[in-house]
């Protein structure tokens, strides 16, 4: 039987494992959490349980989604000729927030990084070209970050899909160099897609 | 430009510093390890959020202490800036009016350093890796933007040499080799452009330095060929190298691992130049440095000199000074022997006696 200080140590260790959270934010916000009334405690509890239980990764795009497949994917309305890859979840998101993209995603879950060990086949490439053998999809707007890796596995992206005879665009600069998706206020990705280039 | 105020805590073997400054030059006497170069090292700090002696963060930060801090009021007329730097072992943080600053490029123009060193003697009188670092450290001061082109390739260059280490032959190591080549180029490129302008400047301070007719130059490989060529023969000495490199596990060729040549009347300075001449040239190399950065941008850099009157016969020490004494900035300057300085004139408008991590000021007439 664990004591309230293990409990509460508990916890720490937890939040602790969250990215960008040390020991000492993981022990403010678990006394935050101690200090909420019972019932938002508990909301927040049920908030984590249902969010493992009903939110997963899209078997067609890996976007996270409660539907299967999730609404963009099911969406007739969406141009099923053109594809825009991106790296994380989050940048579908960035891009739907500007509503300049009409047609439906790819999420890798990620970049090429050799020295943090990630190749392509960590990424969810060979699920793209299966996308690509279908033969419905005519464009890729490769949408990844400004960073050196983002522009690396654009160029290992563009290199994959060129040779399949497809139109390959890549954003427009105008998105700060090494600067994420996710952090950019929607008029400017929404000038970055319209801007797009070919690859 | 200069520091209006100067202010340090826990930096070294300092506990605190809390100065009022002016311009001119203030010296830094006293004996050897009381803290001189610790004082000049903060100063660099502050401006470059580094320091030049290739210390890890906690190796700055007094001794049983977790932080340190240095924040400086830099005058630039007519108005003021207050620029801060907290140092953690595990990182940095930099204020600029109070406001964090994201990144290098919205700092490193405001405030620039020259420092001359003993130990950058060494680097003239060692080999290819310490020449590459006096030239780097050159572009960086005229441009600021240099370092993250530097990044970028070191970026660049560490996931290739990864790839080529774990054997990972295929398609991926040709896109990294892709970003490799594109900025190995730029970063050659960045050097000859920034040496096309500086060398036949640095010919004439070094004459008149050394009062001799000698001719040095600095010898960048590839400086004759233009753009295109320059990515050329990248590409061409990767290929010339592949199978060694695949053996090896790390890259073999590029920027990382050229030569700038420094040569006096055509032969290399390093092997057949007196200790004289390298003075000479180090001089000359700041001097031009300085110029350089007077000429963009109309300001004096704070120049940092630690030692360096004791590297100097009479005859250079007496031009050197007279090169500085014409200057309108700001110059601290640490000795050890204060009757050499007298001797050559010079008269500073602040003094600090350094001992122990502590400055007392003293009147210059009781030097
Ligand atoms: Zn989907």
């Amino acid at each position: 039987m664990l004591n309230s200080i293990s409990y509460f140590a508990k916890l720490v260790a937890e939040l602790a494992k969250f990215p960008g959270v040390g020991q000492k934010t993981a022990t403010r916000l678990a006394f935050f959490i101690l200090t909420q009334p019972q019932e938002e405690a508990e909301a927040l509890a049920d908030t984590i349980r249902d969010l493992k239980r009903k939110v997963h990764f899209c078997p067609i795009c890996f976007q996270m989604t409660e539907s299967d497949p999730c609404q963009i994917c099911a969406d007739p309305r969406r141009d099923r000729n053109l594809l825009c890859i991106v790296e994380e979840p989050q940048d579908v998101l960035a891009i739907e927030r500007s509503h300049a993209f009409k047609g439906q995603y790819h999420v890798l879950h990620g970049a090429l990084s050799p020295l943090d060990g990630v190749g392509p086949e960590d990424l969810k490439i060979a699920e793209l070209e299966e996308r690509l053998q279908a033969g419905e999809i005519k464009e890729i707007l490769i949408a990844t970050n400004f960073s050196v890796k983002g522009e690396t596995t654009a160029l290992y992206l563009a290199r994959l899909i060129k040779p399949r005879g497809l139109r390959v665009t890549r954003l427009a600069h105008g998105i700060p160099l090494g600067s994420d998706l996710e952090y950019i206020d929607q008029g400017t990705v929404g000038r970055a897609i319209e801007g797009r280039q070919e690859f | 430009m200069h520091l209006q105020k100067l202010f340090f805590r826990n930096f070294r073997n300092f506990e605190k510093v809390d100065l009022q400054m002016e311009k001119g030059l203030t010296l830094l006497w006293g004996d050897n390890a009381q803290g001189k170069t610790n004082f000049l090292e903060a100063v660099f700090f502050l401006a470059n959020l580094k320091s030049f002696r290739n210390s890890k963060n906690r190796d700055i930060i007094r001794w049983g202490e977790s932080c340190c801090h240095i924040s400086g009021d830099i005058m630039f007329q007519p108005c003021c800036k207050k620029v801060e730097v907290g140092v953690e072992k595990t990182g940095k943080s930099v204020r600029l009016n109070g406001k964090p600053v994201k990144s290098g490029r919205d700092y490193f123009g405001l405030f620039k350093t020259v420092l001359f060193s003993p130990e950058e003697l060494n680097l003239v009188k060692g080999g290819p890796a310490g020449r590459r670092s006096l030239l780097d450290r050159a572009v960086f001061l005229a441009d600021p933007d240099f370092l993250e082109r530097v990044k970028k390739y070191d970026n660049y260059l560490k996931n290739r040499n990864r790839l080529l280490k774990e054997k990972r032959f295929r398609d991926e190591l040709e896109v990294w080799t892709e970003g490799f080549l594109e900025n190995g180029v730029r970063l050659r490129k960045d050097r000859i452009t920034y040496l096309r302008e500086f060398t036949p400047e640095l010919k004439k301070n070094y004459r008149e330095i050394a009062g001799t007719a000698e001719n040095v130059d600095i010898l960048y490989p590839g400086s004759e060929k233009g753009d295109e060529e320059l990515g050329k023969d990248l590409r061409e000495d990767l290929k010339k190298t592949r199978e060694k490199e695949r053996d090896l596990g790390y890259t073999l060729v590029g920027p990382h691992w050229d030569d700038p040549l420094f040569l006096v009347d055509g032969r290399p300075l390093r092997i057949f130049g007196s200790q004289g001449q390298k003075r000479s040239f180090l001089m000359a190399f700041k001097i031009t440095q300085i110029q350089a950065i007077e000429a963009k941008t109309g300001k004096t850099p704070v120049l940092l000199l630690d030692d360096m009157a004791s590297e100097l016969d009479s005859f250079r020490q007496l031009n050197f000074f007279r090169f500085l004494s014409s200057r309108e900035g700001q110059v601290f300057m640490t000795t050890t022997d204060k009757q050499q300085l007298a001797r050559c004139g010079v008269s500073p408008s602040r003094s600090f006696q350094v001992c122990a991590g502590t400055l007392e000021e003293v009147k210059y007439e009781r030097l």
